[in-house]
């Protein structure tokens, strides 16, 4: 998601340093992807990180994009511009789509949501897609 | 960089493909890109063995290693393709050997002490001897900059050995300056940080102990 190496590792170290001092051990593996996660969106969301990823984006590890929401590779700039737009939920289930590729069945079960939930969200993210296009287009 | 050749495939099933989830499709598809079998070679390089994490005797509990080792390698491959290098985790108390607070304008600060003991550097140690050099060690978002004073007490006197600083932020950024502890009795070595002199401030602390 963050198309960098070392902000990823950044990530999941913060993450790890955080809960072993608490010795907390009724986490699992789909909340350590959640917290990964949020903790990834609010870099991507932070103006002065999101500056400084979009920065290294070209050269950072991302090869190619790899998802598509529709017909557009979903970026950090994509990423980015639609943190603004949705709330988390939406977000969660953006990431889980288009970033990870995970079927809407896959999401619903790591969301705890219903799979007509997770429809909803994803028209109400094309909707948002949509109306940034025509934003742009419009300036 | 080689595109990839057809609908691309998220990291997360290249990462599952590469721990042995059979997906024909998956394979069939990375035998003709050379892109995504770049990817997937990538993959593969960076899968490594954590160190085993030591829980200390005194908060030992039988199940944690069997609950966390789980989680810890499969989050460090699904996040992304990463190294996750932890090392001994600390346990509560004293003798940690980080201290991580969060701090206003910011973000989360760490703080950690290095001894140079003849030409030997350590993160890990708190014990202190005479002729030891000790530097202070923050870690803070890149984008922010960070105003640091530290002081040291011994519980009769509070000095601060360093030059309060302004200093921006980063991976393990040195406080300029160094300095020594000397005497018998316990030190707590604190860093108030702030985004600037007079913010709201948060104090991260760690004890160095005679040896």
């Amino acid at each position: 998601m963050l198309r960098s190496r070392e902000d990823a590792v950044d990530v999941v170290h913060a993450l790890f340093a955080d809960l072993i001092p608490t010795w907390t051990s009724d986490v699992d593996l789909p909340y350590l992807y959640r917290a990964v996660t949020n903790r990834c969106l609010n870099l991507v969301r932070d103006r002065g990180t999101r500056a400084r990823l979009l920065e290294r984006e070209p050269t950072a590890a991302a090869p190619v994009g790899r998802v598509r929401l529709d017909d557009e590779i979903v970026g950090l700039g994509l990423l980015a511009a639609l943190t603004e737009r949705l709330d988390e939920p939406h977000l969660h289930v953006l990431v889980c789509r288009f970033v990870d590729d995970m079927t809407q069945d896959e999401i619903a079960a790591h969301l705890g949501v219903s799979r007509k939930t997770i429809g909803k969200r994803l028209d109400r993210i094309r909707e948002a897609v949509t109306a940034l296009r025509g934003h742009e287009e419009a300036s | 960089m080689t595109a990839c050749i057809g609908e691309p495939i998220s990291w997360l099933r290249l990462e599952r493909f590469a721990l042995g989830a059979p997906d024909p499709a998956i394979a069939s598809h990375v035998a003709a890109c050379p892109a995504c079998r770049q990817c997937l070679a990538q993959i593969h390089d960076d899968v490594v063995a954590l160190p085993p994490l030591e829980v200390p005797t005194r908060l030992r509990r039988p199940q944690w290693r069997r609950r966390w080792l789980a989680p810890v390698f499969a989050a460090a491959a699904a996040a992304v393709v990463l190294v996750v290098v932890l090392r001994r985790p600390p346990p509560p108390g004293d003798d940690v050997a980080s201290a991580t607070i969060g701090v206003k304008g910011v973000g989360e600060v760490t703080l950690e002490l290095v001894r140079e003991r003849g030409g030997a550097i350590s993160y890990e140690a708190r014990g202190f001897a005479p002729g030891d050099r000790w530097k202070v060690v923050v870690s803070c978002p890149p984008s922010a900059s960070a105003w640091i004073d530290v002081s040291v007490a011994d519980g009769i006197t509070i000095d601060h050995p360093l030059a309060a600083a302004q200093l921006p932020c980063g991976n393990r950024v040195v406080v300029p300056g160094a300095f020594t502890v000397t005497g018998t009795r316990a030190n707590r070595v604190c860093a108030r940080v702030a985004a600037a002199p007079g913010a709201d401030a948060g104090t991260a602390c760690l004890t160095l102990r005679p040896e």
